[in-house]
């Protein structure tokens, strides 16, 4: 059984690999927390699409894709905000144009280059296993920002979320925290880009943080137990995957729906 | 605290409207004053305004006309720091994960910068606010374990914490049970004594009639101003409940 888990991690590709697993095991659902209780798993699968407009753009510029996809996702919240100010369309609508807009963008950007071509498959599914050693010290970097970033805000962004009224009224800043909570998403799926993939990182981002909601009361033991699901998914999924020969980013986010299914079942079964 | 000097009216409006987007005046031209430690009833029917009243005294709403605070005219956020709004609670997901003293404690951020951890003076302070409405035991309760009283009083301690010379409190008695309500007014009589004023926001008239020496009828404008008997005599009866309430946005 240990064999099993130990196996796989004999060569150095597959240790990259656990190393950006564990890392976007990490922050995805230290994120994912505040998108679960501020109800905006929409704007993170949107996102996670609309960055690619930001990815294929860095491309073809030749600028950084941490750098571009960043702005992609900044442009994206600016634009929800945007088409939001139509009152008469729900804020669900507003996010669906914004991704239209985005991640067709991002697709026609894409095909005006052929060398990006080759490379569309890895950003959407995740390549975890060609993982580099700069790709390590760059998701690093970008997950310690984040973290720093949420343990700044903690109390904060609980009391925006909670009653976003009071918190205006006793000055905490309350859109430029959505707009922080924009660019903690784009961090999350630029940190995703290399290992489950843009079209999966949302399973990484709301699953586990999910799955810690139907298991806890406070929202430092969500986090926690998100962050447990998540690291045990990561770390589970792409042991499975090597054994099976399935593709890691799925199978990390299978692993991540079946936590979730034995936390309905159990506190389903702890109500009846 | 807001040291306003006491023969100032903690609140003046004078000509306040509220228009939502794109024409639904909700409410209109409204003018009055309350005074230090004053216990007000705001009476009228859904969709009245109520709510928007609050919520323009407390700059969640753009509004025209002005609104001041203990004598200062409030241009910015800021200036409107002394009133705490508590909101209806389906306004509320009241099982998010929130303990009853991270709830007090968010009353201290006024005064603390953004990042800035509490420090013993605020933790103190919201210890002080959390007995003085009976809830000291429950703070590290999550808040959807309370009852409908408990959660009026955490609201309100959270007020307390932050130290405020006004507070507005919408529909707080709905789906609160009479024991609990008798106590609730007891603990609002005791805030009012101490010089904090008051305005409860409620449908229900017989409890305004019992309970309060003034109150406001409100339907989008303001139709009566005074003692029970007068402000909800038949005829502002007529003109606060008697026509068809507005759409719910303008709630």
């Amino acid at each position: 059984m240990i064999d099993w888990f130990t196996d796989p991690y004999r060569t150095q590709f597959m240790q990259h690999a656990a190393i950006t697993a564990l890392l976007i095991g990490v922050l995805a659902p230290t994120i994912g927390v505040w998108v679960v209780l501020r109800r905006l798993a929409y704007l993170g699968d949107a996102m996670s699409h609309g960055i690619l407009a930001g990815v294929a753009g860095a491309y073809l510029t030749g600028i950084s894709i941490t750098v571009g996809a960043l702005a992609a996702g900044v442009t994206m919240g600016l634009l929800v905000a945007l088409f939001d100010r139509q009152r008469r369309l729900g804020h669900d609508s507003a996010i669906g144009v914004a991704e239209t807009l985005m991640f067709a963008t991002g697709l026609i950007l894409i095909s005006r280059n052929d060398r990006i071509g080759v490379d569309l498959t890895h950003f959407l599914l995740g390549q975890i296993v060609t993982t580099t050693r700069s790709d390590i010290i760059v998701n690093s970097g970008l997950t310690a920002v984040a973290l720093c970033i949420v343990a700044f805000t903690f109390s904060d962004l609980r009391n925006v979320t909670f009653d976003a009224g009071h918190a205006r009224q006793v000055g905490i800043p309350v859109g430029p925290l959505r707009l922080v909570l924009i660019v903690l998403i784009s961090i999350t799926v630029v940190v995703s880009l290399g290992t489950v993939g843009l079209l999966m990182s949302v399973a990484m981002l709301i699953t586990p943080a999910a799955t810690a909601r139907l298991l806890t009361q406070r929202i430092e033991t969500m986090t926690a137990v998100a962050i447990a699901i998540g690291v045990l998914s990561a770390l589970v999924g792409l042991t499975a995957s090597y054994h099976l020969a399935t593709p890691p980013g799925p199978t990390i986010a299978l692993v991540t729906v079946a936590c979730f299914a034995v936390a309905t079942v159990t506190t389903l079964r702890r109500r009846t | 605290m807001n040291d306003a000097p006491r023969d100032h009216p903690i609140l003046q409006l004078t000509g306040v409207g509220v228009t939502y987007p794109p024409a639904t005046e909700a409410l209109v031209d409204v003018s009055f004053q309350v005074d230090v430690g004053e216990l007000i009833a705001v009476v009228g029917p859904n969709g009245a305004g109520k709510s928007t009243l609050f919520k323009a005294i407390s700059g969640l709403v753009n509004h025209h006309g002005s609104v001041e605070l203990c004598g200062n005219h409030c241009h910015h956020q800021r200036d409107r720091l002394g009133a705490a709004y508590i909101p209806q609670r389906s306004d509320l997901d009241v099982d998010f994960p929130i303990t009853v003293g991270q709830l007090v404690l968010a009353g201290r951020r006024r005064f603390l910068r953004l990042g800035q951890r509490p420090g013993q003076r605020h933790r103190q302070a919201a210890h002080d606010a959390l007995e003085r409405v009976g809830l000291a035991d429950l703070r590290r309760r999550p808040l959807g374990t309370l009852s409908g009283g408990q959660m009026q009083r955490a609201f309100l301690a959270r007020a307390l914490a932050q130290e405020a010379r006004l507070i507005l409190l919408d529909e707080a008695l709905s789906g609160v049970d009479e024991p609990r309500t008798e106590a609730l007014f007891d603990l609002f009589a005791d805030l009012a004594a101490s010089g904090t004023s008051l305005l409860v926001a409620t449908h229900d008239l017989s409890l305004a009639r019992r309970r309060f020496s003034r109150c406001l009828a409100v339907n989008r404008r303001l139709v009566g101003d005074g003692p029970p008997g007068q402000a909800l005599d038949s005829d502002h009866i007529e003109a606060t409940f008697g026509t068809a309430p507005r759409s719910s946005s303008a709630a």
